[in-house]
């Protein structure tokens, strides 16, 4: 069970949470600290007042779209997770996980979409942070062109390497944009890159 | 003939001589503080730095000609020296090689284009870089060490408790006995093998770009470890205990991904490369 299968299934848990829930949750930091935050939620809602109680009909409608959206499924007898939601508050103990279902729904929908082309963001922010000189290669060989020629065959040599791994790793990276192996993978390509022209410019200097 | 023979025998006595005269010996002394720091700029040449017996900084320097000269200054508890090459100098006129010997707790910075770079038996940071320079680290604890080279290769050997950060474009990277809280390499064509047993609940992260990785680890040790080839491929000598959770999709051949030994005293070990090999192997008594 990943993350999401945990979320999204985080309303229709049985007993107190089935074997791969709970192992999940102690495997995974985020989860326990999720449910750990939700139980703090229903905490917090158990001290509400009931005048504070929205009608039946808010409830019922706020479940006739999540029925409709594919969110929930009907309800059965169920126990939860969190156990303060299925104890305390009578109707109202539909405000907290409905609330959170609605956070999450719209969480995971807006990470859906915005995952790709925010980590592709992210990746070229992380990039230019690395490479803030926009490294240009006519720039290395100026920095070079007094050094010996094995000297500058050597730099040559490492600098068609260095832009290889940057070529490589960026077609991981376009290929499945949430892997973020792929995405380190980038910036250490950029940052060997960048430390070959800070060798350049070094040797240069002396 | 005994003529011509005469002849060769001066001439050669000559060269000889010319030879004596052009390479010179320098000496310097330092008096510095605990945790000094002693900074080497060296752009043709060795250099190597071991502890001194005292508060001390002692540098013997042999410069190969009178085209270079040797800088020297001192600024509370900072010795900077630095080769100073004048006109006409090249990599043999300009070379200067170096003997520093420092106090143990002293922060060393070393930098070479072409010489060989050695620390050893140090207790302060070190750092070493050099495009082409051959770097050598060894019994140094507690410190960071950090190295940068182009083509030069790295071998570090018995560096307990340390900040271990190593750069190199295409030079092969060896670590023997290396532990401590973050050890590690990044390479782009160069090879990576590291040599023992990741220490307890450190970060070792080995990675290349086409340079193979190997690490070859004793039966015992504790690691929770992650390898992943994007096109290369993978083997592994020793049965792990696979994980539930990676950050990759584990395709046999291509990665593994699993934990060895006692999970509570464990380091985090992340091998990984492009193209490149990667061997998990255990290690025989021999070695």
């Amino acid at each position: 069970m990943n993350c999401v299968e945990l979320q999204q299934s985080l309303a229709e848990l049985e007993d107190s949470g089935s074997v791969e829930q709970l192992a999940h949750l102690r495997a995974c930091p985020a989860c326990s600290a999720l449910v750990r935050d939700l139980n703090q939620i229903a905490a917090a809602a158990s001290r509400l007042q009931a005048a504070n109680e929205p009608s039946p009909r808010v409830w019922n409608s706020i479940e006739a779209v999540l029925l409709e959206e594919g969110l929930i499924r009907p309800q059965r007898a169920s126990r939860w997770l969190i156990p303060s939601f299925g104890t305390r508050w009578g109707a109202a103990r539909w405000l907290v996980p409905m609330a959170a279902m609605l956070l999450l729904a719209l969480g995971i929908s807006l990470r859906r979409e915005l995952q790709p082309a925010q980590l592709g963001q992210q990746a070229s922010v992380a990039i230019s942070a690395a490479n803030p000189m926009d490294l240009n290669d006519d720039d290395l060989r100026q920095e070079i062109a007094d050094s010996a020629p094995e000297v500058k065959t050597q730099y040559e040599e490492n600098l068609r390497q260095v832009n290889d791994s940057i070529r490589d790793a960026q077609g991981v990276v376009d290929e499945t944009p949430n892997d973020e192996d792929a995405r380190r993978s980038l910036m250490d390509a950029y940052q060997q890159k960048a430390m070959l022209f800070e060798l350049a410019m070094d040797r240069s200097a002396e | 003939m005994v003529s011509k023979r005469a002849a060769k025998l001066v001439t050669i006595g000559v060269i000889v001589a010319g030879t004596l005269v052009a390479e010179s010996k320098r000496e310097y002394h330092f008096s510095v503080g605990p945790k000094a720091g002693v900074s080497v700029m060296n752009p043709y040449g060795s250099i190597s730095v071991k502890p001194s017996l005292n508060n001390t900084v002692v540098v013997n320097a042999i410069l190969h000609s009178d085209k270079v000269e040797v800088d020297n200054s001192q600024n509370g508890n900072r010795v900077d020296i630095q080769s100073h090459l004048l006109a006409g100098a090249d990599a043999d006129s300009g070379r200067v090689d170096y003997e520093v010997l420092v106090p143990a707790d002293a922060s060393v910075t070393l930098h070479s284009s072409t010489g060989s770079l050695r620390a050893e038996k140090l207790h302060g940071d070190v750092s070493l870089e050099g495009a082409g320079a051959a770097v050598d680290v060894r019994d140094v604890s507690d410190a960071h060490v950090h190295v940068k080279t182009m083509n030069g290769a790295v071998n570090l050997d018995n560096i307990q408790n340390g900040h271990v950060e190593v750069d190199s474009l295409s030079g092969d990277v060896t670590l023997r006995s290396v532990t401590g809280p973050l050890v590690q390499v990044v390479s782009t064509s160069g090879r990576i093998n590291y040599f023992g047993d990741f220490g307890n609940s450190g970060e070792y992260r080995l990675t290349s770009h086409s340079g193979d990785i190997e690490a070859t680890i004793p039966e015992w040790t504790s690691a929770d470890v992650s390898a992943r080839s994007v096109r290369g491929e993978v083997h592994d000598d020793i049965p792990l205990q696979p994980k539930n959770h990676t950050w990759f999709p584990v395709n046999k051949g291509r990665a593994f991904a699993g934990t060895m030994g006692r999970v509570a005293v464990s380091s985090t070990v992340v091998l990984r490369t492009f193209s490149g090999k990667i061997h998990l192997r255990k290690r025989s008594e021999k070695q």
